[in-house]
């Protein structure tokens, strides 16, 4: 049995192709059941987000597997087989195990440490393997990949630190609140940027979200979107008090904040923080607020350069985290390689306990004299030689280092105890 | 005796900094196990010369420091484990270690003279450690506030902000610990009023008739307790959190060490008691 990995990403196919051969758009139950009807495919495992189409396949042979999936792909996500052909990647054995951990640690992803791919996986595995089509090789082989990706997070800055402009500003939220759930918010602009900031916001959830905006329509209608509240234009400063996060987007050519507002807003606030997030360009807050006790102003600027940190702080992670992947790898592939030598270490000690079933047969008549006691003993003592005996070779054989050698060391063990014609000659 | 609890503390130091920069599970852990153990060794160190001399080494300000360094130990200890947090273990410890060196040098079980031979005094001085070691728990908190204050205010962030809780739990521990503190702090005096009316008239103690207000030891105790009360009063009727209290548990923890130490040793002629 083989492991085997056909698949696209974001490194090898545009998007267009991606969307098209998005197993979400399609049931996955059909697809998981579908591979696991093709010849030679035993386990399977689909993995399939917006950056990547994944099959992870134990086989009997990786080249007619790389065919028959490549073939199902097609047809099932009918996308001629010529045009996919050039964006697919297939992996083998070992590969495969390194493809996993890199995708499960987030190395391979287009942002260097996101954490969500680990989620994905973990949600594909577990579909395939309550739907009962994976077995024991796929099953090791992802909670190792998660125990890796798993290592790799907590040893390395590699998942820290936001890389995206709006999860920069949730995180300096919770850096300054702890939880967000229940906290006052208030949107000044009710443009594109007001919205999406706003949506995120909700997703967070914040309690109540007020929308201000010169338009009272507009506000009125963003605010229904978002499960929020209008707030005239005229009672900003007064909401301001009782808020705890401010966002601005309204790209005024004037301060829409001025010092004097927030400083009025603060007063009968005293020393509860306000975090005011203002993605205005151009800017909405006066940069002299941020003087103020308490309060903590983050402009476009502040949180791209956040950003700009982290993503260079994560790079800097990579080489770390890379060597961790490798160190997993081969904790898994010497599993792997102690699982290959099971046939030769079950056949090692078949052939010592025949010789010694032999040998004690051979030694019956001369043993009858003795008492039952003894002859137990005589059984036990040959048991506990049998297996000391074996003790070594059978560690040895489990913990080769590499394929080659475990493959020699077998090789050794079949010739030089004539395991293999035995085995023939069983047959 | 008292070196072994100072090399784990040592220990529990050097791992809480292993911990702090690179943030690994496994120094976190050992950080832990090791104040645990030197927490546990120094329970057994007090007990025995509880048991040596017959009554608890509260006695001089040796073995005061001694219980003190163990009391905040434990506070810390338990810190930790209610909040999961071991980011500040790396500035709890250093002042563990300083502390612990007095006794490690030094003798810390003194003998008991005559007039101190009574519970008010225990009470008095075993509530004043406890108070001491939850203001020393808000001061330590209230640096890492004011750390990650001025890396949030700055916009430079840097390893308090990738390590430390947030703003406003560091403000609620700050304010329960200082909460605490109060508490003991002025069970302390109480007590130790009571006890100086008890022995006073009759005792000839110079010591004993050293005690006023005007003693440098119980003048600043009480400027700190008048300090700690401010600040409570403060949070609940002003509106004051934050920076200004995080200010306040720091500068008077600072103070309070002064008294402890240094005056505790050489500016007291009502407490020398070593």
């Amino acid at each position: 049995m083989h492991l085997f990995l056909l698949g696209a990403s974001h490194h090898t196919a545009p998007v267009d192709l991606r969307e098209r051969i998005d197993f979400a758009r399609r049931s996955m139950a059909d697809a998981l059941a579908g591979i696991a009807d093709l010849d030679g495919i035993a386990e399977v495992v689909v993995l399939s987000t917006c950056n990547r189409s994944e099959i992870y396949a134990v086989c009997d042979a990786p080249e007619t597997a790389r065919e028959r999936l490549t073939a199902f792909l097609s047809a099932f996500h009918d996308v001629p087989e010529p045009e996919l052909v050039p964006h697919l990647y297939g992996r083998t054995h070992g590969d495969v195990a390194r493809h996993l951990f890199r995708v499960v640690a987030g190395l391979d992803s287009l942002v260097v440490g996101e954490p969500q791919i680990a989620g994905q996986v973990k949600e594909a595995f577990a579909t395939a393997s309550e739907w009962g089509f994976t077995g024991t090789s796929l099953n090791r082989l992802f909670h190792h990949a998660f125990t890796a990706g798993k290592r790799v997070r907590a040893e390395t800055g590699l998942g820290e630190g936001a890389v995206s402009v709006s999860y920069a500003a949730i995180s300096l939220a919770r850096k300054i609140f702890g939880s967000l759930a229940g906290r006052r918010t208030l949107v000044v602009g009710a443009g594109e940027m007001a919205e999406l900031t706003a949506t995120h916001l909700r997703s967070q959830n914040v309690g109540r979200i007020g929308v201000a905006n010169r338009t009272a329509a507009h506000a009125a209608s963003l605010a229904a979107k978002v499960e929020g509240v209008a707030v005239p234009w005229a009672s900003i400063t007064e909401e301001l008090t009782a808020t705890d996060i401010v966002v601005t987007a309204t790209g005024s050519a004037n301060w829409t904040l001025t010092r004097g507002h927030v400083a009025d807003a603060m007063r009968p606030r005293r020393d509860r923080p306000l975090f005011v997030i203002d993605i205005g360009l151009p800017r909405d807050v006066d940069p002299a607020a941020s003087d103020v006790e308490q309060v903590f102003l983050y402009n476009i600027d502040d949180l791209q350069e956040i950003v700009r940190e982290n993503l260079e702080r994560r790079q800097a992670q990579v080489d770390e985290a890379e060597q961790m992947v490798r160190e997993e790898v081969d904790g898994y592939m010497r599993w792997l390689r102690s699982r290959g030598s099971i046939p030769t270490v079950v056949a090692l000690r078949q052939h010592f306990e025949q010789t010694r079933q032999a040998e004690l047969d051979r030694l019956a008549p001369k043993l009858a004299s003795l008492s039952p006691a003894a002859r137990d003993r005589v059984d036990e003592v040959t048991r506990l030689l049998v297996e000391r005996l074996l003790s070594s070779p059978t560690e040895q054989l489990k913990q080769a280092p590499d394929d080659e050698s475990a493959a020699a060391d077998a090789d050794a063990i079949n010739r030089l105890f004539g395991l293999r014609d035995q085995s023939v000659r069983r047959r | 005796m008292n070196t072994v609890p100072l090399a784990l503390y040592v220990a529990a130091g050097i791992a809480y900094s292993i911990h702090f920069w690179r943030r690994t599970g496994s120094s976190g852990r050992a950080a832990t196990v090791a104040l645990g153990a030197g927490a546990l060794v120094h329970t057994f160190i007090i007990g025995m010369q509880t048991m040596q001399v017959g009554h608890v080494p509260l006695v001089g300000t040796t073995g005061a420091i001694s219980a003190f360094v163990w009391l905040l130990a434990l506070a810390y200890l338990y810190t930790e484990m209610t909040t999961g947090e071991r980011a500040m273990g790396i500035f709890i410890a250093p002042l563990i270690v300083a502390l612990q060196l007095i006794p490690a040098l030094g003798n810390s079980v003194t003998a008991r003279p005559p007039v101190l031979e009574s519970h008010w005094f225990e009470t008095h001085v075993s509530s004043l450690l406890v108070a001491y070691a939850a203001f020393a728990l808000a001061c330590v908190i209230s640096v890492t506030y004011l750390l990650l204050f001025k890396e949030l205010k700055r916009k430079h962030l840097g390893v308090f902000y990738a390590r430390l809780p947030s703003l406003q739990i560091l403000d609620r521990m700050n304010s329960r610990a200082v909460a605490i503190g109060w508490i003991f702090l002025t069970v302390g005096l109480a007590v130790g009023g009571v006890w100086l009316v008890q022995v006073g008239p009759a005792a000839a103690d110079p010591r004993v008739q050293a005690m006023s207000l005007f003693d440098p030891k119980i003048f600043i105790v009480l400027l700190c307790w008048g300090g700690y009360t401010f600040e409570l009063y403060a949070r609940r009727a002003i509106g004051w959190g934050g920076r200004r209290s995080a200010w306040l548990s720091a500068i008077g923890f600072a103070i309070l060490m002064l008294n402890f130490v240094p005056i505790g040793y050489f500016g007291t002629d009502s407490h020398n008691f070593y």
